[in-house]
């Protein structure tokens, strides 16, 4: 255990170390380099958002890489086919660590309207998902809040930023069932 | 290749130095979006408040995608939920099935669901792209409400229910243009979009 | 088109085709054949056309020229040329329709039939794209309840007189009427009378607007959003047709599916309800096993652990000291999967399907089986039955309709039924003197005219008071005096019929078979040695139970507290076991004191067969997943088999149809195809193919092709079984029952009344206490005795009583009522609060009861 071992994360977190971490959170989010993966007509407005009017090197993340090694943030920008999932999560797999996952429009993050066998239903079934951005297809507006998300959770390390606060949502809560009991008094032998 | 075609190439670089920008500094700024844009959705009211979701499933049957969860209800007499014998006690949009076709805002018969220019949004988790009833209903004002994920720009939340029928249900030529569209809170009923209206296209367009 | 080969056919020309169709035939229906679909709102194929709607006019030319007739009340004739296409019908089409929707509110999004709504459709269709009545509609309040389970909505009424017809005609419950004249013409019910219909949510089926809609399924789901499935309900032994429709998981409404045979596409309301009681949260969704700790409670567990308890207090039984009573709601897949798991795995005869509330298996399998059908177009139908109305409600329908025609009802019963109104004749006696009556009455004039023609018997127990050895006697009676008559035996649970038929009876095997010995071979081959001798009934093993002679009891969806028309022994039969283990979907009273529960699977939870009171198979359909950890039945079976070191070899729904088809002899070439290709099912026995297979008219014992008696299917079993390389074993004779003699009925106790106990439609059973809509309607908890029974006695109608038999002492609240023969007192069954079952006692031939004032 120690930064020769662990790199950053084996640091201890003290006075000392706080401003390295929050230089390397700086850092990291500012040079997002994010490797090609589109898919369908999402990747349209994924180039749009790299192209001149939305201009994605303002936040440091210049070019597309073509390989992975090079690559930090991979947005997945279409449908993944059952045929592309291995491929997509090869690609995942040779991205260097740290890495994070956008998973752009709804038929990366859920099969949106391919409600079908071929079609994987959500992306986050074949890789770790950090932002979902919505829409068919977002425009770049869309895709860079989803980017934007991203570094604030980078800054943060907020894994969850779900409403509690204003009692939304789906209200999904898997509670631990006690244990089913027939009251039989009286009847027992 | 000489030293002049670098100069050359230079020149278009040099050119282009001294223009105006095309690049939108969002998201301080952002681009001028089209009228009808198809962003997320709002449940609208009557003006008397009542919620105008008679829940009757029409836009979840219609919807391509399937991200509408609609389930009626009986509305209770002594404090009714929308006029009618019906409201939707239950009502969500998965976000990230949605595909804004606008066949709800279609096929919706009393106006309820409309879709707003609101887009400006991302998830970090799956069930914060459900949007339940209480999230998409607008306000006491008639006015969207904002979640704090969501990014608004001056001007957004207008306008929520911009998309209007060019055409009647029944598809009869003779209602193209005639907008029907009833009162709504905090908007009363609003005056047709410039070319929408027959009469007001006239008034107007002239 | 098979009509066209009738040669008695009439020829007529429909939009210029000409086609010839049956004489008698209405122009609706024969255009309807040709391909052309006539707008039609009154027209109901089921009941008589009254013409009011005016929506099917069209042009029909008999030799004078074209005219606007309604096509549903026109029978076709011989050269008649119709246009259902024409400008003219165009225009009467659109009017009618204009004029039906002046006073409709079209508030089809919230209305439940929007969507399946023939006003809807017919509209998109026929009618006119917009109305030029702009006036302001009729208004009323809506939706108003006329009946517990039925919402009325008279501004949706288009007064199609459908609902008023099924409930004059079809159900004879005439409550849902026109009312008022012209413009305010309106259906209603009558004041202070509701719609209490036992077939009330027919009329929600076929209303053809949203104006009837059914309390239960109010705004829980559209019609786009429904998936279905077909399906036989099984609530009780008709085996009416169904669609299951669920959406998300979840049953939502059971529609009637119109088959010839059986159900006429008619539900009763507890049938077409009780899919409520399938959704209940009260479902078990897991296992229990009583606590070591507190011997009160049974904790949920898992499936090991339960399996294991349940197979340790098996193993502890040896062949005679273990009983297994129900499978009369099973599937008849599971039904076999028990049955083999008794015979095999346990080594028992001792299995039961009934509840001591039955008739004798042998009798059942024995007797020449009439069909519904037979009997609704018999020429006499001789009730020895319960009340059908309450127990089997669409067999009520059925012989309703069938009295209404030329068939003539008579009755014999202990007190009036739903039935007697419509019986030509109805004769009474006094419980316990039910062989002796039918007797008299069959060796009488009535006799005579019943031997004349083609009769059929529905037999049963007309009273659960009364010992089955009447009946029995009885049917032994009718057998003599009517030789050429065939029954129709009116047993109530769902599939009991079919569990009967499965094996779950003792000395029955599977495919209507004794276990005596003679069929040893052929079982043999297909289980293994199993006990040959004769195991104990449900009464018996519960006697056994009662003495300490039996260790473990094994209940199959049973509820022996409930059912068995003596409460007092199952009692003491609970108190003697060692181990009650029991399978079941419910807590029910039985289940609270079982030492092991197993949950399993519900209707429309799992698929498999069925079989109805005539012997017709038919499939059941899955819909949806049972809660929690639920399994089927022959999961359990072969789960714990395999747990007492046996393997029942069942891997699958069809693999056990399939072993079923080879072992059971009733069964045979019963193949899942034929089962599959109609709707209708298939009866079984089926009859002999009487063209030899080629490979047996070599043979020399082919040569029973004429033949067609079950006897006949035997033989020529033994020729394919001769002509094979292998010898199998010969298939063995049907089981075989002699009527026992009339004993002299029980001597008459002139202070005493005679009980007559008899079930009612919604009672305390799970099926209608644990469906939310149902459960309020059970509440007939009173004895009814004939006034001037009640004047001699000096009790007043509406007071309470004490009721005494040498049994037990209950309460109960006495009314007058006049219907009930003297020297009677009738009550319901099995009624929240209170059940007959607390009165009788198995032993006595009848039950008197006496009544004293509190």
């Amino acid at each position: 255990m120690g930064f020769l071992d662990d790199g950053l994360e084996g640091l201890q977190h003290n006075v000392f170390t706080a401003p390295i971490e929050e230089l390397v959170k700086w850092a990291r989010r500012r040079s997002l380099m994010p490797a090609t993966f589109g898919l369908a007509c999402c990747a349209i407005e994924m180039m749009a958002t790299g192209a001149a009017h939305y201009d994605m090197a303002r936040y440091g993340m210049e070019t597309f890489r073509a390989s992975p090694r090079q690559a930090d943030l991979m947005i997945v920008a279409g449908r993944v086919s059952q045929k592309m999932a291995p491929v997509l999560r090869t690609v995942y797999d040779q991205m260097m660590e740290p890495k994070w996952v956008i998973s752009m429009g709804v038929c990366a993050s859920s099969g949106g309207m391919f409600n079908n066998y071929a079609i994987v239903q959500g992306v986050d079934q074949v890789v770790p998902v950090d932002v979902y951005a919505p829409g068919c297809p977002p425009g770049p507006e869309t895709l860079l809040h989803a980017i934007l998300t991203l570094h604030e959770k980078i800054r943060t390390g907020e894994l969850t930023q779900r409403r509690e606060e204003n009692g939304g949502g789906a209200a999904i809560h898997i509670e631990e069932q006690p244990t089913p009991v027939i009251i039989t008094s009286g009847s027992s032998k | 290749m000489g030293m002049l075609d670098y100069v050359r190439g230079f020149k278009v670089t040099f050119e282009r130095l001294f223009d105006e920008r095309v690049t939108t500094e969002y998201p301080k700024e952002k681009r001028p979006k089209p009228e009808r844009f198809h962003g997320r959705h709002v449940l609208n009211r009557h003006e008397d408040g009542m919620e105008k979701c008679i829940g009757c499933e029409l836009c979840a049957g219609v919807c391509p995608a399937k991200c509408i969860y609609v389930r009626g209800s009986d509305n209770p007499v002594e404090d009714p939920v929308s006029p009618g014998e019906r409201f939707g006690f239950v009502y969500e949009i998965n976000y990230l099935r949605c595909i804004h076709c606008d066949m709800c805002v279609e096929a919706c018969p009393t106006q309820a669901i409309t879709e707003s220019k609101l887009f400006e949004f991302s998830f970090t988790n799956r069930s914060d792209a459900i949007y339940t009833k209480s999230e998409l209903v607008v306000d006491d004002e008639g006015k969207p409400r904002k979640q704090p994920w969501e990014l608004w720009h001056e001007g957004d939340d207008l306008n929520t229910s911009g998309w209007m029928r060019a055409t009647s249900s029944a598809g009869r030529v003779e209602y193209e243009g005639v907008v029907g569209w009833s009162g709504e809170l905090g908007h009363g009923v609003r005056s047709p979009e410039v070319g929408q209206s027959a009469t007001a296209s006239s008034e107007e367009g002239a | 088109m098979s009509n066209e080969t009738a040669s008695e056919g009439v020829m007529v020309t429909i939009n210029g085709m000409e086609i010839s169709v049956q004489p008698g035939d209405l122009v609706i229906d024969a255009a309807e054949r040709a391909g052309a679909h006539i707008p039609r709102f009154c027209y109901h194929p089921r009941m008589s056309s009254v013409g009011v709607c005016r929506q099917c006019l069209v042009d029909i030319d008999t030799g004078r020229g074209p005219g606007l007739q309604p096509s549903c009340m026109v029978p076709v004739s011989e050269g008649m040329v119709v246009d259902t296409e024409s400008e003219g019908v165009k225009r009467v089409q659109e009017g009618i329709l204009e004029l039906l929707l002046i006073n409709h509110p079209l508030d089809c999004p919230v209305c439940d039939k929007g969507g399946e709504c023939p006003l809807q459709d017919q509209t998109l269709t026929f009618g006119p794209v917009e109305s030029r009545f702009i006036e302001e509609k009729r208004h009323y309040e809506k939706p108003i309840a006329i009946s517990d389970l039925v919402y009325l909505d008279r501004e949706r009424c288009v007064l199609c007189d459908r609902c008023t017809r099924f409930a004059r005609e079809v159900a004879g419950d005439p409550l849902i009427h026109f009312m008022q004249r012209g413009n305010q013409t309106q259906v209603l019910t009558f004041p202070d009378d509701p719609f209490n219909s036992y077939f009330s949510g027919n009329t929600v089926q076929i209303c053809p607007v949203g104006a009837l809609t059914a309390k239960p399924y109010r705004f829980r789901a559209r019609p786009w959003d429904l998936s279905e499935v077909e399906s036989t309900c099984t609530t009780c032994s008709v085996g009416c047709r169904i669609n299951v429709q669920s959406s998300r998981g979840e049953l939502l409404r059971y529609q009637g599916v119109d088959i010839d045979s059986v159900n006429h596409g008619w539900l009763c309301d507890k049938g077409r309800f009780g899919f409520e009681a399938v959704n209940s949260d009260e479902r078990l969704g897991t296992p229990f096993v009583r606590s070591d700790s507190n011997p009160d409670e049974l904790v949920g567990t898992d499936w090991n652990t339960a399996l294991e308890a349940a197979a340790s207090a098996l193993k502890a039984a040896s062949g005679s000291s273990v009983g297994v009573i129900g499978g009369a709601r099973l599937s008849n897949e599971n039904a076999y999967a028990w049955s083999k798991f008794a015979r095999t795995v346990l080594s028992t005869d001792n299995v039961d399907a009934q509840l001591g509330d039955g008739l004798c298996a042998e009798m059942v399998m024995s007797l020449p089986r009439a069909t519904i059908d037979d009997a609704a177009t018999a020429d006499h139908v001789l009730l020895l039955a319960p009340d059908l109305k309450e127990e089997l409600p669409v067999l009520y329908l059925r012989l309703r309709g069938a009295s209404q025609g030329s068939t003539k009802l008579i009755e014999l019963a202990p007190a009036p039924t739903g039935l007697t109104r419509y019986t030509s004749a109805a004769h009474g006696y006094r419980p316990g003197e039910m062989g002796q009556a039918l007797d008299e009455l069959l060796g009488g004039a009535t006799g005579d005219a019943m031997r004349s023609g083609r009769t059929v018997v529905v037999i049963g127990r007309p009273s659960l008071a009364d010992s089955p050895g009447e009946v029995e006697a009885a049917v032994g009676v009718a057998q003599r005096l009517l030789p050429e008559a065939t029954f129709l035996p009116a047993l109530r649970r769902g599939n009991v019929l079919g569990a009967l038929d499965m094996g779950l009876a003792p000395g029955v095997l599977p495919g209507r078979i004794a276990n005596d010995g003679s069929s040893q071979a052929w079982i043999d081959t297909h289980w293994g040695s199993i006990p040959t001798e004769r195991g104990m009934d449900t009464i018996a093993m519960l006697e056994a139970a009662a003495s300490g002679r039996l260790h473990t009891l094994l209940l199959i969806g049973a509820d022996p507290l409930a059912d068995v028309p003596d409460r007092d022994l199952v009692e003491r039969a609970f108190a003697g076991v060692a181990k009650i283990v029991a399978v079941d979907t419910f807590a029910t009273a039985s289940v609270k004191r079982a030492d092991v529960v197993l949950p399993t699977t519900a209707f429309a939870e799992s698929g498999g067969t069925t079989t109805n009171l005539e012997g017709r198979i038919s499939t059941l359909g899955r819909m949806v997943t049972g809660p929690g950890t639920v399994r089927d039945d022959w999961t359990i079976a072969a789960e714990l088999a395999w747990r007492l070191d046996a393997d029942l070899g069942l891997e699958s729904l069809p693999g056990i149809w399939a072993e079923i088809e080879a072992v059971a002899p009733s069964h045979a070439r019963c193949s899942p195809s034929m089962l599959s290709a109609d709707s209708e099912g298939v009866l079984v026995p089926l009859p002999v193919v009487a063209v030899p297979e080629p490979d047996e008219i070599a043979d020399d014992d082919a040569d029973t092709s004429e033949a067609d008696t079950s006897e006949a299917e035997v033989d020529e079993e033994q020729a394919e079984g001769a002509a094979a390389v292998v010898e199998a074993p010969s298939v063995p004779a049907s089981v075989s029952w002699s009527a026992p003699a009339l004993v002299d009925p029980p001597a008459v106790d002139g202070y005493a009344l005679r009980l007559v106990a008899r079930r009612r439609l919604y009672d305390a059973a799970v099926h209608t206490s644990q469906a939310s809509s149902l459960a309020a309607l059970a509440d007939d908890s009173t004895l009814r005795v004939h006034p001037a029974e009640l004047g001699s006695l000096g009790v007043e109608s509406g007071s309470r009583i004490n009721v005494t038999t040498a049994r037990a002492t209950i309460v109960l609240q006495v009314t007058a009522d006049e219907s009930v023969p003297r020297g009677v007192a009738s009550m319901g069954f099995n009624q929240p609060g209170i059940s007959a079952a607390e009165l009788i006692d198995h032993r006595e031939p009848v039950t008197e009861i006496r009544i004293e004032t509190r």
